[in-house]
């Protein structure tokens, strides 16, 4: 009798006597992660590219500039060299010409990590289907996002308006703060610079305050609720977070060092 | 999440599990410790490259709490984690290949006409 088609040569026609069921033979999810959250991490990726672009800018330009070798306390705003950050960074709010080096960027910093605590207690709240929680602690984040954005408004407004003591131009005037053509502070990169990498963070921490108030808004809708899960916390939660990780790296590369 | 606690008793119909956080606030703790370290050797050190370096080390330790934790990737499958940290660690080549690079441009640029 004939043979179990088993055992017949391939040729003829390859079938399958079970599914394939490999990690990537398609009908699972090899990373074990929903389709939104995978491309919110390949999205941080690429934006985390255009981060890195600014900030070897800022390297590459930084060490083509002269370093001030004196003392610290001799230190004066100078075209020539690259200026040190705690005496641009000097100032608080509400306490005029006080020296308060790196003082205010401290506590925005601050504000920053705190805003991702309450993010990640949003998600846990969310792993627990507990709406009133979830609703808590986003309004936690919203408001520590708020005043981030609040702090760095001023923030620009101090570094704009400029320091007491003015940069004196050759012809003898008298030059205050910065724009984009030329600053008190040092090279007129440096102010360019400033600009373009906090205010580029700025716009995501915006963006990301928009996301988290529409969050709210659909949570206290039962939008969640209905759906049977929380993950679109979770995915607004990596973009958050994404955020506070790029500060931190600005933090360092444009205050510390 | 290892420290995802697995109720021991089914929850109840409408019933809401209670919080675990505390891993949570360990890691802010961890954050709020390496910043504040990071200001300490702001004020107490000269600069150098020594420092820099210091800086550099503790902004990438900060880096992996968020990462590995808050966004949770520690806990991902090896693929996604090597998705996201190959082009990563290209990125930081790149920086410091253009950072050199800067400093030689400095060097000629400010050596030019001596």
């Amino acid at each position: 009798m004939s043979q179990p088609t088993t055992l017949q040569p391939l040729a003829a026609s390859a079938t399958l006597d079970a599914p394939r069921t490999g990690n990537w033979d398609g009908g699972n999810e090899p990373f074990k992660a929903s389709y939104g959250k995978l491309m919110m991490w390949f999205f941080l990726l690429s934006d985390a590219f255009t981060f890195a672009a600014f900030l070897t800018t800022y390297g590459m330009i930084r060490h083509k500039h002269e370093v001030f070798t004196g003392e610290a306390k001799d230190f004066v705003f100078s075209t020539r060299w690259w200026p040190i950050p705690d005496h641009v960074f000097n100032a608080f709010p509400g306490m005029g010409e006080a020296n308060v080096p790196l003082g205010f960027v401290a506590l925005m910093t601050m504000i920053l990590i705190l805003s991702s605590v309450t993010m990640v207690l949003a998600v846990e709240a969310g792993h627990r289907m507990d709406k009133a929680d979830v609703q808590k602690w986003l309004l936690w984040t919203i408001l520590f996002g708020a005043t981030f954005l609040a702090s760095q408004a001023w923030e620009w407004g101090h570094f704009i308006n400029g320091h007491a003591e003015p940069t004196i131009m050759a012809d003898g005037t008298k030059f205050f703060g910065a724009n984009l053509q030329m600053n008190q502070y040092g090279p007129v990169l440096f102010a360019d610079l400033f600009f373009f990498i906090t205010g580029f963070h700025g716009t995501h921490v915006f963006s990301g305050v928009c996301l988290l108030v529409w969050c709210f808004i659909a949570t206290t809708n039962g939008t969640f609720e209905k759906r049977g899960h929380y993950e679109m916390i979770e995915k607004i939660g990596l973009y958050w977070h994404f955020v506070d990780l790029v500060w931190v790296f600005v933090f360092t590369f444009f205050y510390l060092v | 999440m290892a420290s995802q606690a697995t109720t021991e008793h089914t929850l109840a119909p409408g019933e809401i599990a209670k919080p675990n956080t505390a891993w949570i606030w360990k890691i802010f703790g961890v954050l709020v410790a390496i910043t504040a370290i990071e200001f300490v050797f702001v004020f107490l050190m000269h600069p150098s490259t020594l420092r820099n370096s210091i800086f550099i080390g503790l902004t990438i330790l900060k880096a992996f709490f968020i990462v590995a934790e808050f966004m949770h990737l520690k806990h991902e499958t090896k693929g996604l984690i090597w998705t996201i940290m190959v082009p990563v660690t290209l990125l930081v080549w790149l920086l410091i290949a253009l950072i050199t690079e800067g400093s030689f441009m400095g060097e000629v640029l400010q050596n030019m006409f001596k």
